[in-house]
């Protein structure tokens, strides 16, 4: 195995350069699906059926969808649209059409917005009926008892499961590389590979990458739980 | 006496860890003997029985059923395990077993509980198995039940198909353990009253039990366990009215059945 | 949402062929997914198997898989397999002395891939659901004279099963949308027959769309199927929520 080349100066530039992207990928992404998730999940434990079934239905198909699909949509599918054609080489939003990081980051987001938001729903209905109880009788209305109540139990409960969608989101980012002049970890590989025919060598390094930083999140996870979760006593074993 | 012995244990130690759980017990049934072993939380009941089928395996000791003696070999820990799975198996049928969570198995119905154990392991025919079945749920009364599944019945009458179950295996020697403990009050007669009937059959049966008014009238020998030793022994009507030891006496008035 | 081109285009006579390709695909799809799922029980069930063993060496290796291949993208991985698999092989088969190079066929590069990562998924599904089930059972199966092996096969697992269900669900939903990504490595499955149909004429929306119902299609059948399995093995317990 030849693992010199790896390390030469301009080879490991390119996996720095496809790190940087894959980590802008992923945390932008993260940050936009939260905000997303939140209120798609509000809407879905709504009583309201015209602010649910929507909800339902994005839920649905993109957790019923692979995501390379998705990706496809956005990219080559809203791109085809000669309406979006139209506007984007002038009009603000449908400008970014034309560039490749904005397509996949769109996607991603969309994505980890509709696993997060069905997770914090499934977390919010599990609040205890009787801290609910007990926060109406002290005259909170349904705002301040969303906000101040059953969110932070929610998003507390939640913190393991979200765990690992960061950790997905990682991974999924590495779909990136199927965007054309995108370059993100995967992709750099892919390019190491092509350039010198070191399969193994290339791919093994960019999962040694991943494999550290996917590590990294999991320890960083536990922490968090530990620290924010310490109030759920475990049950007897 | 032509009384035959079923089961004879001698010198039984177990240790867990530093903790010396039973330090030396011996007890021996005769046929038709139902013996009670009492004592406070901690002093080995539920550890001494659960030896006898090698559910717990004990550091020392012997263990013979129906005269016939379970051979068993120092394991990689340091306690004893059994030399011969097989034989280990055929004894274990010899005797059965009634746990205090009564630990019937979820996905089988009534039916399928009791005839598990006759047909696939002492391999009698399904019909025969069966007739054994009704015969025994007949006995505990609970005819009719047998493709109820186990969650829909309360605790008592999962109680009463585990003693259908372990009679339907027709022993030498009936284990119970703690059979009422996990039952709300007023569920604990039902139970009581079908372990009276088979004392009453002459079944062998040794009952470790909290309820001492089924010590009194039901068995024939109660053994009071103390911190892995037994302190004092015999005749329930004897014991429990005039006990020796001071200690034994200061657990029954703590106890007021 | 307004498409700048007359519905005529999307008629019947010039695109049904590519619609029928990619129902084709459709069936490559469910092949690729089914044996995979297969590969991943197997390996899941040994994984466990091992893990639970108690032997350090089985347990450890186990570990280092579970945790290697839930720690690297699928992408990647295939990507390894599929290229530095075939490079490898050959390696191999010249040092053995074979001249002639040996092309890794796709559709074992793929199943072969994500037999391997979701193997390492149900390797966590099928130990916890052993671990779910209560003590008691299987010591009442013992008390019984019933041997390790009948106490596996009669006990633990049918009701591993049902603890299991919800987790290999999952697992089995995820591995379904996993397939799509063996179309880049030239498995002729339906995403695949999509991005080319809509390369050859120029659809995109429709064709990925049409895709993105089938999938969604073997997502919702699978959900339905498996809610009613796991009902019918709920039968003697509480109910258990997918």
């Amino acid at each position: 195995m030849n693992w010199e080349v790896i390390f030469q100066p301009d080879t490991l530039a390119l996996y720095g350069q496809g790190l940087v992207v894959t980590l802008q990928l992923t945390l932008i992404s993260l940050a936009v699906g939260a905000v997303l998730a939140l209120l798609c999940a509000l809407a879905l434990v709504s009583n309201q059926r015209l602010l649910r079934w929507p909800a339902q239905a994005f839920t649905y198909f993109m957790r019923g969808t692979p995501l390379l699909i998705q990706v496809y949509l956005i990219y080559y599918g809203f791109a085809q649209l000669e309406w979006v054609q139209a506007r984007w080489d002038t009009v603000w939003p449908w400008t970014h059409f034309k560039e490749p990081f904005f397509c996949a980051l769109l996607s991603f987001s969309l994505n980890t917005a509709a696993y997060t938001a069905e997770m914090l729903a499934g977390s919010i209905r599990e609040t205890g009926k009787g801290e609910v109880e007990a926060a109406r009788a002290m005259g909170m209305g349904p705002w301040l008892l969303m906000r101040r109540i059953v969110l932070p139990g929610a998003i507390r409960r939640m913190l393991p499961a979200y765990g690992n969608e960061v950790v997905m989101m990682l991974h999924s980012s590495s779909l990136a590389s199927t965007v054309p002049a995108l370059l993100d970890l995967t992709g750099a590989a892919s390019r190491v590979y092509a350039d010198f025919y070191l399969p193994f060598e290339a791919y093994l390094f960019a999962a040694a990458i991943y494999l550290c930083i996917t590590l990294g999140l999991i320890g960083a996870t536990r922490l968090l739980e530990r620290r924010y979760l310490g109030y759920l006593t475990h049950r007897k074993s | 006496m032509s009384n035959p012995v079923k089961l004879q244990v001698q010198d039984i130690h177990k240790r867990y860890g530093a903790n010396e759980v039973l330090k030396g017990v011996s007890l021996t049934a005769h046929g038709g003997d139902v013996i009670s072993i009492i004592g406070s939380s901690g002093s080995g009941k539920s550890t001494l029985l659960r030896c006898i089928n090698l559910l717990e395996r004990p550091q020392q000791g012997r263990i013979l059923v129906a005269g016939e003696e379970l051979h068993l070999r120092p394991g990689r820990d340091g306690a004893l395990e059994a030399a011969d799975q097989r034989q280990l198996q055929r004894l274990r049928t010899r005797l059965a077993m009634v746990f205090q969570h009564f630990n019937l198995w979820a996905h089988k119905t009534v039916l399928g509980n009791i005839t598990e154990a006759p047909v696939h392991v002492l391999g009698l025919p399904r019909d025969e198995a069966v007739e054994r079945a009704r015969k025994y749920l007949r006995l505990v009364g609970l005819e009719g039940r047998e493709d109820t599944y186990p969650n829909h019945m309360s605790g008592g009458q999962q109680q009463r198909v585990a003693i259908a179950r372990a009679l339907a295996v027709e022993p030498e020697v009936m284990l119970f353990d703690e059979p009422t403990s996990a039952l709300d009050p007023e569920l604990v007669g039902e139970v009581l009253r079908v372990m009276q009937v088979l004392a009453q059959e002459g079944r062998t049966m040794v009952v470790v039990t909290h309820e001492m008014g089924f010590a009194r009238e039901v068995a024939n020998h109660v053994i009071f366990l103390h911190q892995g030793l037994i302190e004092e022994q015999g005749d329930p009507r004897e014991v429990m009215a005039r006990p020796r030891s001071e200690r034994l006496a200061r657990f029954l008035s703590g106890n007021l059945k | 949402m307004r498409m700048g081109r007359p519905a005529r285009s999307i008629a019947l006579p010039l695109m049904s062929g590519y619609y029928f390709s990619i129902l084709h695909g459709a069936l490559l799809t469910v092949a690729v997914s089914l044996a995979s799922l297969a590969a991943a029980t197997l390996i899941g069930l040994a994984g466990a198997a091992a893990k639970l063993s108690g032997r350090r060496p089985l347990v450890w290796a186990a570990t280092f898989y579970t945790t290697v291949v839930r720690g690297i993208p699928e992408l990647l991985m295939m990507l390894l397999v599929f290229y530095g698999g075939a490079i490898g092989l050959n390696t191999l088969l010249e040092a053995l002395g074979h001249d002639e190079g040996v092309d890794l066929d796709p559709f074992v590069a793929g199943v072969l891939t994500i037999g391997f990562i979701y193997g390492a998924y149900m390797t966590e599904t099928f130990r916890g659901a052993i671990l779910a089930i209560p003590r008691g059972q299987m010591e009442a199966a013992w008390a019984f004279g019933m041997g390790r092996g009948r106490t596996f096969l009669r006990i633990t697992l049918p009701q591993m099963v049902r603890y299991a269900l919800p987790s290999f669900t999952n697992n089995w939903l995820v591995l379904i949308k996993a397939t799509a990504l063996v179309s880049l490595i030239g498995l002729h499955d339906m995403t695949y027959l999509a991005k080319q149909s809509s390369a050859a004429v120029r659809e995109p929306f429709a064709f990925f769309l049409f895709t993105a119902a089938l999938y969604l299609a073997y997502t919702s059948l699978s959900l339905w199927v498996l809610r009613r399995v796991s009902a019918r093995y709920s039968l003697g317990a509480d109910k258990v929520q997918l």
